[in-house]
């Protein structure tokens, strides 16, 4: 039997720390590996992620029921295709409050469905406690990333891993110049890696490093379930050393 | 056998709720499994017997056939409680009823447990009708209920207003139901199914049916609370008359859609 695709939220409680970057890079991964998916905008007011991707990808505004369950209801039903949510850090408090009170981590469990929270980090007091709040709350996977290049050092005692076999995500820095050009309207990244006129460039090292984070990821989750099915302790093991 | 139980739920002022809190207790009794039978006095049309037609009858209140259909039967019917939903304005002409007809005599030889929740609307003219009411109340176990799930505001009722008139009735607990979503409210009433059956996600007859998650999710929540506050005042232990009290099921959502 397949096992239901998972579900990505991608978030903070601060803005500008690369969710939607993030989110951007989810998409593609998971269209260059050819498994659907679909995303979803919860940036009402500048639905960036939507922009993107407007047939993938549907902005979502759920400071009302009707948007709630038009997100969560659609989260629920489709399990073939893998989803990533861009959760802005206006919707942030209201998101997870909705998630506890219908009981939605509880019902994607017992759908098949594995919610992996993906948490830009920064070494904020605000960011650090809010992760540690989420930690306590929420039964999902809560999985720290680190982005070079909104915070220069991460500390892994404020973030905590919730499963030690996932480890974290590790964004590498861009430099200002190269980061402009991802950031143009019409990038692909699936598009840019086909094209290498020159050879590689930092672009192009800089995704692939992050597939290989992604599909490292995906791994450890596996073995991590793998692990549990049989009743052993978590495994440790990362194949490329990102278990931090 | 536990002695029969009688629950009514009324108020004199309309629109405060009252049928919605008689259907919470109906699923909270069903959910204990606690045989249950209510009369909707809203006759000839019931709101109550809408939501629960299987166990519902729709009786006139105030015509005395009806009330032996009701009160005659306590001993015989297999139901250990007997919900009574009593309709806008009747609840002070049915309290005197029933002490003209010796049910109060019975309570309060220990033959009957009684139970009253009083809705309770957001006016001072509510308090008022705490005091018509609760001297009809000796040996009851008298609830006074506020209503949020209509978006009521208890503006009306300044702390030391509230103090003074809940100071003269020292047995009366305060019961609290909080607000429901409005959209899932909607949606359970255009359902007309139990609250529990539209967190089950099943149709009236136990079919299947396709409620919105999101919606089922804040009915199971919000009647959770409800639970918690009727667990809160032993509400399973007093219809069971000092029975071990058992400690009752939580909602738990159990779709399989």
């Amino acid at each position: 039997m397949t096992r239901p695709a998972p579900l990505y939220i991608v978030t903070s409680p601060r803005p500008r720390m690369g969710k939607t970057l993030l989110a951007r890079l989810l998409v593609e991964f998971f269209r260059h590996s050819r498994r659907p998916v679909v995303g979803f905008d919860l940036n009402p007011r500048d639905p960036a992620f939507a922009g993107r991707f407007p047939r993938l990808v549907w902005p979502v505004d759920i400071a009302n029921t009707r948007g709630q369950m038009e997100l969560f209801d659609r989260l629920i039903a489709e399990t073939t295709s893998t989803k990533v949510v861009d959760l802005g850090y206006g919707p942030f408090e209201q998101f997870f409050a909705v998630m506890r009170e219908i009981g939605f981590v509880q019902e994607a469990r017992r759908r098949g469905i594995d919610p992996i929270v993906f948490f830009v980090t920064d070494q904020s007091m605000a960011t650090v406690r809010s992760f540690g709040e989420l930690q306590r709350r929420l039964a999902a996977t809560l999985v720290p990333v680190h982005n070079e290049s909104v915070s220069l050092l991460f500390s892994k005692e404020d973030f905590p891993l919730t499963r030690p076999e996932c480890g974290m995500i590790h964004i590498p820095r861009l430099s200002a110049i190269v980061r402009g050009v991802v950031d143009r309207p019409n990038f692909s990244f699936n598009a840019y890696m086909t094209k290498q006129p020159g050879g590689p460039t930092e672009v192009h090292k800089w995704i692939a490093e992050l597939y290989a984070e992604f599909r490292d990821f995906e791994l450890r989750l596996l073995m991590g379930r793998l692990s549990a099915s049989l009743g052993g302790a978590s495994t440790p093991a990362t194949t490329r050393g990102r278990a931090r | 056998m536990a002695k029969p139980t009688v629950v009514v739920v009324g108020a004199d002022k309309g629109g405060v709720g009252k049928t919605t809190v008689a259907r919470t207790l109906l699923d909270y009794f069903t959910a204990h499994h606690v045989p249950t039978r209510a009369f909707d006095t809203e006759s000839p049309k019931g709101t109550l017997k809408r939501f629960h037609p299987d166990i519902s009858e729709i009786v006139d209140a105030t015509s005395v056939p009806d009330q032996m259909r009701i009160f005659d039967t306590l001993s015989s019917t297999d139901a250990s409680v007997t919900v009574l939903d009593v309709r806008a304005g009747l609840l002070s002409p049915t309290l005197r009823s029933l002490r003209d007809i010796g049910f109060l005599d019975a309570v309060k030889k220990g033959q009957l447990t009684f139970v009253v929740f009083h809705i309770l609307g957001s006016s001072i003219a509510s308090l008022n009708e705490i005091e018509d009411t609760s001297s009809f109340l000796g040996d009851s176990k008298y609830f006074l209920v506020k209503n949020f799930i209509n978006n009521t505001s208890f503006f009306e009722w300044d702390q030391a207003t509230h103090a003074s008139y809940f100071r003269k009735f020292k047995d009366a607990i305060e019961i609290t139901i909080p607000k429901l979503n409005e959209m899932a409210y909607e949606q359970v009433e255009l359902a007309s199914v139990p609250f529990l059956t539209f967190v089950a996600n099943k149709g009236l007859k136990g079919e299947s049916a396709n409620y919105s998650f999101v919606l089922r999710g804040y009915v199971r929540h919000w009647l959770g609370n409800v639970w918690a506050e009727y667990d809160r005042v032993k509400l399973n232990e007093i219809v069971a008359s000092g029975g071990v009290a058992s400690s009752g099921p939580r909602v738990q959502v159990v779709s399989r859609s």
